[in-house]
């Protein structure tokens, strides 16, 4: 799957970012697939603004989003969802989990969304023990830490097939430790699925090892 | 899809205002009882009117005349029927037969034999023969038979017996004594007469006059007719449904009569299917607003949800995918509700089939095939209109 950016600008932060350079926005980017893309960006430079326009979530954009060289606009609502439960996954900044369900039942409705899931309930439990998370996997997620509930979000993300996986500072609440298992569970699940990923931060890091890096 | 939905139902809670729904439930199972009802009953009643089985209580005979009203009192002429206002009764629809009643030009007395010293002055009348509901071989005249068969009105000889008979002290006469009894007819036009022996043949229930054979009749008026050719002012029809109120509307547009008693029953015709109207009138009512109860509904759960819908839309649920969770809360309810009514009707109907039958009045132990349509409309209406619904609420939020 081809990801491709033209041109793109936020509206709303249009005056601020034209004065500085960027390697993203307002230029053409062509992210190659299965490749580990790192998009280092300072506070207020429109992070999660990109994240959300390369998921369609989030419109108010001049240029283009190409999708295996359609712009996003000409997705209909269900050709969408049908991307975003085979071809695109996300770990949202802000986590977006189900408060009226359990940790499990959050990764559950992802898993089970498509008709034949790409995972078993196994290779959930199995993630869950990799990331310390299977002693809360019952708990309604309301009571979760924020640690924990980025760790779910993160299973849930790999719950499902994907050709890329889009993450808004997926570690911001994890310690080191933690932070290392997850960055190795998500390299583990994109190598099985020969997928990339675009992963949005504030600093350097080294907890992949990426082929490509731009810079805000 | 099943284990989706059932994460689905914790995220989409449709359990807010279920006693709304619930009222609107029951709201749309007495709708649709009311209008499977009238329809029904409307079924019901076209097999008691026109069903073989039970031709023969409403195929009925009406001697028509011309209201005789005070203006064209005295103006014999104005009484009779015009040829086009024959020809126009002839191609009514509610009529089957036509004919026309024709009345004697001749002047008649009639005598009772031996000493019961009884003479009258009298008129015949004739109607084609399948119109008589006396048969009898007797019943013919040829030229140069001496005896003229002749058919009595039943009420004439109940006239006699009950009331001439009692109050002047005579005696009752049975109708086998009058049918033995030769009675000598005198018919002239002044200038000749002729006698012949009358024999009553029979008494009609149908028509209320003294028939003679139209063979008789024609060429009595031929010979001893005192008067050119007598416009007609009687006619008799044979209908399949003397109550139809077209028929009971034509008579009253034309100023016509007959015998209303036998007409009454369009009354109670009219009645009944303005009651049944008017509960299938209020069917529909109850039906529209128990859609709009329902519509109301799903208006409610979605916009209740309508963060978590956003977030499963995020997430990659489709559309698609939400309208039919949303649906399958609904459609089964719908579904029994039908099946409720059906059953329920079907008990009415058997019960009325029973009571109906026991005064030998036949409809079919099942609901007709207009019911189970009707039903499989309504619900079809009412799914039309919740995934017009749904599509619309759903569409605004994903």
């Amino acid at each position: 799957m081809q990801i491709q950016i033209q041109q793109l600008m936020p509206i709303p932060l249009k005056d601020k970012l034209l004065q500085r350079s960027s390697g993203i926005w307002n230029q053409d980017v062509s992210f190659s697939p299965g490749s580990f893309v790192k998009i280092k960006a300072p506070s207020g430079t429109g992070k999660t603004t990109l994240v959300h326009y390369l998921y369609h979530i989030r419109y108010d954009y001049t240029g283009t989003v190409l999708v295996n060289n359609r712009p996003w606009p000409a997705y209909n609502k269900n050709e969408l969802a049908a991307m975003r439960q085979q071809q695109i996954s996300i770990i949202f900044q802000d986590l977006r989990l189900f408060e009226q369900l359990t940790a499990v039942e959050n990764i559950d409705l992802k898993r089970v969304m498509q008709p034949n899931p790409y995972c078993t309930p196994e290779k959930i439990q199995e993630m869950a023990a990799q990331l310390n998370v299977t002693h809360v996997l019952q708990q309604s997620s309301k009571t979760l830490s924020y640690g924990e509930r980025q760790r779910i979000a993160i299973i849930r993300a790999l719950s499902q097939p994907f050709q890329w996986l889009l993450m808004d500072e997926p570690f911001s609440h994890l310690d080191e430790e933690n932070t290392r298992r997850a960055a190795a569970l998500i390299a583990a699940e994109c190598k099985a699925r020969n997928a990339g990923f675009i992963l949005t931060d504030l600093d350097d890091d080294q907890h992949f090892s990426y082929d490509v890096h731009y810079q805000l | 899809m099943r284990p989706f939905f059932e994460l689905l139902k914790k995220i989409i809670h449709t359990g807010i205002g279920k006693s709304r729904f619930l009222m609107a439930s029951v709201g749309l199972g007495i709708a649709m009882l009311l209008i499977l009802v009238a329809i029904q009953v409307h079924s019901n009643f076209n097999q008691l009117l026109y069903s073989a089985k039970n031709q023969n209580e409403t195929a009925d005979f009406l001697v028509i005349n011309k209201k005789i009203t005070n203006a064209i009192m005295g103006q014999s002429g104005k009484s009779a029927f015009r040829p086009e206002e024959i020809d126009q009764i002839k191609a009514q629809p509610f009529v089957q037969a036509f004919g026309l009643i024709t009345s004697s030009r001749f002047k008649v007395v009639v005598q009772a034999p031996g000493d019961l010293h009884f003479a009258t002055d009298m008129f015949f009348e004739s109607v084609p023969d399948s119109f008589l509901d006396v048969k009898n071989e007797d019943w013919k005249w040829n030229v140069g038979d001496r005896t003229i068969p002749i058919i009595l009105p039943s009420d004439f000889l109940n006239l006699y017996n009950f009331g001439f008979s009692l109050s002047q002290d005579l005696p009752q006469i049975s109708q086998e004594t009058v049918k033995a009894l030769p009675l000598q007819v005198v018919i002239s036009n002044n200038i000749t007469s002729e006698q012949y022996i009358g024999h009553v043949v029979g008494f009609s229930d149908r028509i209320s006059s003294f028939l003679v054979p139209a063979s008789f009749m024609s060429w009595a008026n031929e010979k001893y007719g005192t008067t050119r050719e007598a416009p007609t002012s009687r006619v008799i029809i044979k209908t399949p449904d003397p109550s139809s109120p077209t028929l009971v509307k034509f008579l009253d547009d034309n100023g016509y009569t007959t015998n209303q008693d036998k007409l009454k029953f369009s009354k109670t015709r009219l009645i009944v299917q303005t009651i049944v109207s008017v509960i299938g009138f209020f069917g529909l009512i109850l039906l529209l607003f128990a859609m709009l109860v329902f519509s109301m509904f799903i208006q409610l759960i979605i916009a209740s949800c309508k963060r978590e819908i956003q977030l499963l839309v995020m997430l990659g649920t489709a559309p698609r995918q939400l309208k039919r969770y949303l649906l399958k809360q609904f459609v089964p309810l719908y579904v029994i509700i039908g099946v409720v009514c059906l059953l329920l009707l079907a008990g009415l109907q058997y019960v009325t089939a029973m009571v109906l039958a026991k005064h030998d009045m036949v409809v079919g132990v099942w609901p007709g095939p207009g019911v189970f349509a009707g039903t499989v409309l309504v619900l079809g209406l009412v799914y039309f209109v919740n995934l017009l619904t749904v599509n619309r609420y759903v569409n605004k939020e994903s």
